[in-house]
């Protein structure tokens, strides 16, 4: 099997999606000739037209009403904005609309689109370009949100993406996009929106994360194999719908759970799993969940990003808190 | 019934000096040759700086930063038409615009190397900090204008944006605004025909981005971006009627990106080398140099003083920001609040225990002092 790394099998992905379904378009700023600012659309122009690969003036509103409207009109869009910063631009067609369609006009009108997005920090990128803002999305009804951490599960949970009936905001961790490496099945292929991976199998606690931050915690699982604990990492893949009986599984097994991710713990998403843990295994654990985000303060200048965003450290003394609870 | 003109639209282009450096002296410009050569200078030590701060990144010394080549006098020319009072609100391509207020260039290279520290504007200017995410800051300046009405003292807002930000729907409410309560504020359009690897030409089929202004009520104006005289005439008087209550304006400099995007973007992929040499024989700084020998005010000899005045003046900046000690990373959490939350003085202390226990430059023991004020 042919070794990819993230963007490279997005960009398979997409050009599959294209290849297999010509209602399928591709639209944001630079997505075109240039193939994006991450090359993500590379040669998605060049194969397709500049019909389907389309350049868009530079206005988030637009490129997303104008995707729910090709929705509703019967196209697959798959929009792109820049960078997660510029994504809160765009937030009153996402909030307001994207994921109300259908249930507005009771199943009449409906919105099969995708909105890709990259995600998170420690690229020593300038400001508003390392955000992490999952929550204000997985927070709104009738949005499937994803946030995948290995090649393999990028572009199947790409391709699902597209071929999906709802809207699909799909976040992809840049710190990931040349750093990891692995194989990826040539042909198209789905993998399944809403089912977690155990990216490591534990028993004596649960590691449970999104995106880049997965890579994160399965580093700090092998510090802590090497002082005698044996941790279990849950990659959630998908954030909405959550797979609830994967998460619950986890926690019944081990009875500790920390959660880390990259965007400040304050009303996160970290905080909606604990909540739905507590709520519902709390006879299995045997202390408190722990959450480890980044400090509720905005993301500074990236100087100081690694200070802000947890690395390793910080989740391996959550880790060792909660085992010696 | 006849069918007539239903409004008075009409967007002028003004160009003064040309690209040999020609003068149309027909049209009058209150520029004394003091303030021009004052001008020239500005624009040199931006060039330099410019070249400088790419040669940094590429070294490693900078992070990503985005270039000026080319728009010297549309970003420096309409900052200079300005009162420190006035409020400034530049884009991220705004080192020059900052510069021409008195920013030192040390503390642009400590924003673009990554540090919160290098926001450091003059304390007598009211500089604003741009915005990343484009458009934002386009009503914020709407509501600066309208304080400066409220206040009744002439005080005026100017913002600038590029071509592809005029296509965001910020700039739609900002001039609805700004026309619509007769607020002082002055927009500049820096045309430079690309956005990132997006050209002008398709961010909107209008003939030119002035005209958009005369839909809101607001002045409209096209000038040759790379001409001082042109910016400085059709500039000076905006804000003249800003001041004076007479409403907002927009100024479409047209002008020319001559390189990438930022250090992070290769424009070979999408643009033609030979769009960038035409646009390179109409230089703001190369049409002012020849204007200025004609006039007997330049001379060779007086080239050569100021790049070599310029380069220490440049070199003592970077040697300045180099000198910056690495910033405290519990800086991050002063100023937030004017009073921290519970959740802030729990983090910080978390931090600073991470900090005591880390090792070499990372220990807390020798780092500088925490700035601002916390809790
Ligand atoms: C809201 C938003 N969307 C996208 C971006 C990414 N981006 C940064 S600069 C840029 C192009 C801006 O072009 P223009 O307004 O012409 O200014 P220029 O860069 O040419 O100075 C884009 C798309 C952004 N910063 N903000
Ligand atoms: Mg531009």
């Amino acid at each position: 099997m042919p070794e990819l790394n993230l963007v490279q099998a997005i960009n398979q992905g997409l050009h599959q999606a294209m290849a297999e379904d010509e209602r399928v378009l591709v639209l944001g700023e630079d997505v075109g000739l240039n193939g994006g600012v991450f090359r993500a659309t590379e040669g998605l122009q060049q194969k397709f037209g500049a019909d389907r690969v389309v350049d868009t003036p530079l206005a988030e509103i637009g490129i997303l009403g104008s995707s729910i409207g090709l929705a509703i009109d019967g196209f697959r869009p798959v929009c792109e904005i820049q960078f997660d910063g510029f994504l809160p631009s765009g937030m009153d067609q996402i909030l307001c609309h994207m994921g109300r369609m259908r249930n507005r006009t009771r199943g009449r009108n409906t919105v099969p689109m995708v909105l890709r997005c990259p995600h998170g920090g420690l690229i020593h990128a300038p400001e508003h370009h390392s955000e992490s803002p999952e929550a204000y999305v997985c927070h709104t009804p009738g949005i499937k949100v994803i946030c995948p951490s290995t090649p393999a599960d990028a572009k199947g949970l790409l391709i699902a993406a597209v071929r999906d009936p709802d809207p699909v905001v799909f976040f992809e961790p840049k710190a990931l996009y040349r750093a990891v490496k692995g194989e990826v099945p040539q042909e198209p292929y789905e993998t399944p929106i809403g089912k977690a991976r155990q990216a490591r199998i534990g028993s004596d606690l649960t590691l449970i994360s999104w995106g880049a931050m997965v890579h994160t915690c399965l580093k700090a699982a092998e510090i802590l194999e090497k002082e005698g604990a044996s941790a279990e990492v849950l990659d959630l893949r998908t954030l909405a719908p959550l797979d609830l009986d994967a998460i619950l599984a986890s926690a019944h097994k081990t009875g500790r759970v920390v959660i880390a991710h990259e965007a400040p713990n304050m009303g996160s998403w970290a905080a909606e799993v604990s909540a739905l843990i507590s709520e519902r295994s709390l006879l299995s654990l045997k202390a408190p969940v722990k959450r480890v985000g980044s400090w509720d303060i905005r993301m500074p200048l990236f100087r100081l990003e690694k200070h802000y965003i947890p690395d390793a450290e910080r989740v391996l003394s959550a880790a060792r808190a909660i085992l010696a609870f | 019934m006849p069918i007539i003109s239903a409004d008075l639209s009409r967007t002028e282009r003004v160009e003064i000096l040309s690209a040999e450096g020609v003068r149309d002296f027909s049209i009058p410009v209150d520029l004394p040759e003091e303030q021009l050569l004052w001008l020239y200078r500005k624009m040199i030590e931006l060039r330099l700086f410019d070249e400088r701060s790419v040669k940094l990144q590429r070294q490693g010394r900078l992070g990503t930063y985005p270039m000026i080549l080319g728009q010297e006098a549309s970003q420096i020319v309409p900052a200079a038409c300005l009162r420190p009072k006035d409020w400034l609100v530049p884009t991220y391509r705004g080192q020059g615009a900052y510069y021409a207020r008195g920013m030192q260039l040390r503390y642009s290279l400590l924003y673009w190397a990554g540090d919160d520290r290098g926001v450091k504007f003059p304390d007598e200017n009211n500089d604003l900090i741009f915005a990343i995410p484009v458009g934002s800051h386009l009503t914020q300046a709407a509501g600066l204008a309208w304080g400066e009405k409220l206040k009744g003292k002439g005080g005026v807002a100017m913002a600038y944006l590029g071509d592809g930000t005029s296509s965001k729907g910020d700039l739609h409410e900002a001039l609805t605004f700004c026309a619509s309560m007769k607020l002082p504020a002055i927009y500049i359009i820096e045309n430079n025909h690309w956005a990132i690897s997006v050209p002008r030409e398709k961010q909107s089929a209008g003939k030119t981005l002035a005209q958009k202004a005369w839909g809101y009520g607001a002045f409209g104006v096209q000038v040759d971006g790379n001409d001082v005289f042109a910016i400085y005439k059709e500039v000076s008087a905006a804000v003249a009627r800003a001041r004076e209550g007479r409403g907002p304006s927009v100024i479409e400099c047209e002008t020319y990106r001559l390189s990438h995007h930022t250090t992070a973007d290769d424009a070979g992929r999408y643009r033609d080398a030979s769009e960038v040499e035409a646009w390179k024989r109409k230089d703001p700084i190369l049409r002012l140099r020849r204007y200025l020998e004609s006039q007997g005010l330049w001379d060779a000899e007086k080239e050569a003083r100021l790049q070599k005045e310029s380069l220490a003046m440049l070199e003592a900046e970077i040697k300045a920001y180099e000198s910056f000690p690495p910033p405290n990373p519990l800086d991050m959490f002063s100023e937030n609040y004017a009073v921290a939350p519970w959740q802030l003085i729990e983090e910080r202390a978390e931090l600073q225990k991470i900090l005591e226990t880390r090792t070499g430059d990372e220990n807390l023991a020798v780092l500088p002092p925490a700035e601002g004020r916390f809790p």
